[in-house]
């Protein structure tokens, strides 16, 4: 977005004279919505940031909190939906290169990647490019850094043809002390180190905070060619750099450049700087504006005492990180730039780094009504059928063809791989049997139609992903993806979202310790994509060796039902896939029952009752039920009298319903009446619905009438193989 | 009619970076000391045997293939077709 003329006359009266060309691209680059927040800061602040376990919140390039003593995890997310819309390859794939150096920023050691993809229609040719190319992206530099991608969710709608959004999320884990978090002050050195710097990315968080154009040729500025070869020498010698104590602090140059990592460094601890731009290693030669502003990839920002600099660079030798002392910092709170001795710039810090809040009007689209009107006269189908449907359907089948592109065990920290697992687990590092659970989620239909619940059911649904598997929820992250700020409509989708997750949050107890923004998700005739709340989030687990896994372990166990099912079939992937409607409301989030419920998982889980859990999420409990059964190959019998449910009249809004707070748990039939007196002692909801079989099928039961029964193998193939039929 | 074998090089556009290229130059032919090579661009070749009446039709015959099944992404990449001599 170029400067508005207000902008302008404020940058004259901060620097009380004419900006030169070279102040007027770091204003440009740094007051971008992309790098200031300046939409989104005034409601960011709802978010519930602090807690116990949190070292440090949201302000850093990553925060970081406290599992376990001593243990702190590091883990951030943020979006590369401009870039991967134009080079879906190398645009998803910087996307992973500058979340693990925001991770790397805090000296933590990189430890898995998750991925949350939005993607258009795949019987749309281009979506189909766009798909394949952000999957090739995400799994290539994956792999070639050595970090696998663990977990992620995955998402097909028309509205993300062409503009998908890439959402891609690092953990990393380190020692609370070996933490990277010194103040820099006067007289540290400023390193560069990476990439040379190149053309490549001119100003392309102000790309990110404009729509697309309709001729993406246009947008080459933008676009980055991925060096992961690079990156994992970055890993290597930051990581080597922490462990030895060398470096005070670390910053990415990501979105903004060196003008973004210099200035919020200076703001922050109240420094200026001075600066040597040609000093710094080029891959081109390169105009000092452009110098200021390129964002070149794997590239980072040292600060390091000016004592300990023979050693840095020894040790950056070592891993042939090529590097530029480019200046110092200073207490003149001005950043101050020199080209061969000649003053460019001369900005005071704070200013630059902080543009005023714009407070921007939101205002609902009046065509929501009718998206929240209840829907009535659905027409009564075959629930048969409605399962297959719901099973082969993109969004619910297996996501094998993407997550079989990752190396997921890179590291063999992995205790659930990918699709056994409602969350995904990994080991830590501690010598003993502890480890995180980590996932992300986030629901685009839920959020379009209803922004504030619909947000607040991301958290949810993460919460009891990480609940599932027997982790404690510790924290998350947040990545809210809406339209244009400047239209009042899209607006206010963001506003409803953010206060949606400040609410759930809030009510569950689990800060949100960081995350990003990003507008201007609309195509080239402005209209907005299914506006996205994404979360993830990290869990504690004291004992790996006790997760629950979503596939049935024996024959004859028992299954329970969790919760109670409400008639809340709006916004549902039933309502959607098998009458192509995409309205009526959203479920309603539960937060006292998300808490009552999770309390009584773990409680199983630590006492060992429950043999396998999984959450009731998209697809109501005839598919929850159905993946537990497929995965395992045991068959299952549920009887849908027995499903405790309030104000339920036909058989679609049991099965199908997406009311929230609900799991199915299998349990031995010895440990059933253990399992249901814990219930009542809790308060919580729970009833024997089925058992496991012999017989290798899927059956459900009305009383004594059989509403469904497939073969095992047969839901198998639609759940395994639809996606993978759609992609090749 | 005839038979043409053409060419069709895919590669990075130039000013953007190439990182296959540019280890390959700098770890493989400068540390091997041949100090005459200047560049180094790495690219993707496919050889199709084309039935056509020209060798120019043939040429743009393989062009609209790899503009129609998005071989390359003219955002990033510069295509190059020529006939096989």
């Amino acid at each position: 977005m170029p400067l508005s003329r207000e902008e302008i006359e404020e940058i004259k009266s901060i620097l009380s004279r004419e900006p030169t060309l070279e102040e007027l691209a770091m204003f440009e680059a740094q007051w971008s919505e992309h790098c200031s927040y300046k939409s989104s800061r005034r409601l960011l602040r709802l978010l519930p940031t602090a807690g116990r376990n949190v070292l440090i919140g949201p302000g850093r390039d990553a925060p970081a909190v406290e599992v376990f003593p001593g243990v702190a995890v590091v883990f951030k997310i943020e979006s590369h939906n401009h870039p991967s819309a134009v080079d879906p390859y190398n645009g998803a794939a910087t996307g992973i290169g500058g979340i693990v150096r925001d991770i790397l920023t805090l000296g933590a050691k990189p430890i898995a990647l998750l991925d949350m993809l939005y993607l258009g229609d795949l019987r749309d040719s281009r979506a189909k490019w766009l798909a394949k190319g952000i999957v090739k992206g995400i799994s290539d530099y994956g792999n070639r850094i050595g970090i696998p991608t663990v977990a992620g969710d995955t998402w097909f709608d028309s509205s993300f043809n062409t503009q998908p959004l890439v959402n891609v999320a690092c953990v990393g884990i380190a020692k609370t002390e070996e933490l990277v978090r010194d103040r820099p002050a006067p007289r540290d050195a400023i390193l560069v180190i990476g990439n040379p710097t190149g053309r490549d990315g001119l100003l392309g968080s102000s790309f990110a905070s404009k729509p697309l154009s309709d001729n993406p040729s246009e947008d080459i500025g933008a676009v980055q060619v991925a060096d992961p070869l690079m990156e994992k020498i970055l890993i290597d010698s930051i990581l080597e750099l922490a462990r030895k104590k060398l470096v005070k602090f670390v910053k990415d140059l990501g979105g903004g450049g060196l003008t973004t990592a210099v200035a919020e460094v200076a703001a922050d601890f109240d420094l200026g700087a001075e600066l040597r731009l040609d000093r710094l290693h080029l891959r081109t030669e390169l105009t000092p504006l452009e110098i200021l502003v390129s964002e070149s990839q794997e590239r980072m920002m040292l600060v390091v005492d000016k004592e300990k600099l023979a050693d840095v660079v020894a040790v950056l030798e070592k891993y042939d990180v090529p590097r530029s002392l480019i200046g110092f910092f200073d207490g003149s709170g001005r950043i101050k730039a020199y080209y061969e001795n000649k003053l460019v710039a001369d900005i005071p810090a704070k200013e630059l780094a902080k543009p005023r809040d714009i407070w921007r009007l939101s205002r609902p689209p009046v065509e929501l009504v009718k998206l929240l009107n209840p829907v009535s006269d659905i027409p009564v189908v075959s629930v048969a059928e409605a399962l297959d449907s719901l099973l082969s359907s993109p969004n619910i089948a297996s996501k094998k063809w993407i997550y079989e592109q990752y190396d997921h065990e890179v590291g063999i920290r992995t205790i659930l791989k990918p699709g056994f697992g409602d969350a995904a687990v990994l080991r830590l590092d501690t010598g003993d049997r502890r480890g995180i659970a980590v996932k992300g989620d986030a629901n685009p239909r839920y959020t379009a139609i209803d922004p504030f619940n619909g947000a607040a059911n991301s958290v949810a649904e993460c919460y009891r992903n990480l609940v599932a598997v027997g982790s404690t929820p510790v924290a998350f992250v947040d990545e809210p993806n809406a339209g244009n700020p400047e239209k009042l409509e899209h607006f206010w989708y963001f506003e409803m979202m953010v206060k949606g997750i400040a609410w759930m949050t809030n009510e569950l107890g689990i800060p949100v310790v960081g995350g990003k923004v990003s507008f201007y998700n609309e195509d080239y005739r402005g209209r907005q994509v299914k506006p996205t709340a994404t979360i993830v989030g990290v869990g504690a687990i004291e004992d790996v060796g006790r997760v629950k896994s979503i596939d049935l372990k024996h024959e004859g166990s028992t299954i329970l039902v969790v919760g109670t099912t409400y008639p809340e079939l709006g916004g549902t992937e039933y309502l959607a896939r098998v009458h192509g409607i995409e309205a009526g409301g959203v479920p309603t989030p539960r937060p006292s029952s998300e808490l009552r419920n999770a309390s009584y998982i773990a409680k199983l889980i630590d006492d060992e009752i429950a043999l396998s859990v999984h959450d009731i999420g998209l697809g109501g409990l005839a598919v929850a039920i159905a993946e537990m059964a497929v995965l395992s190959d045991i068959g299952v019998e549920i009887d849908i009298e027995k499903i405790p449910h309030r104000g339920c009249s036909r058989l679609d809004e049991i099965l199908f319903s997406e009311t929230q707070a609900r799991y199915f748990i299998e349990v031995k039939p010895e440990r059933v009446e253990k399992a249901l007196e814990l219930a009542s002692a809790l308060g919580t909801t729970a009833a024997v619905v089925a058992k496991t079989t012999g017989r290798k099928f899927y059956t459900v039961k009305l009383g004594s009438i059989t509403v469904i029964e497939k073969h095992l193998d047969y839901l198998r193939e639609l759940h395994e193989e639809s996606l993978r039929k759609t992609m090749v | 009619m005839g038979l043409y074998r053409v060419v069709a090089v895919v590669s990075y556009r130039r000013g953007l970076k190439d990182p296959e290229a540019e280890t390959i130059y700098r770890d493989l032919i400068l540390r091997h000391g041949y100090s005459a090579v200047k560049e180094v661009r790495v690219g993707k070749q496919f050889t199709l045997l084309v039935e056509a009446e020209s060798p120019e039709r043939a040429v743009n015959y393989v062009k609209e293939i790899c503009d129609k099944l998005m071989i390359y992404n003219p955002v990033i990449h510069e295509l190059y077709v020529t006939i096989h001599a």
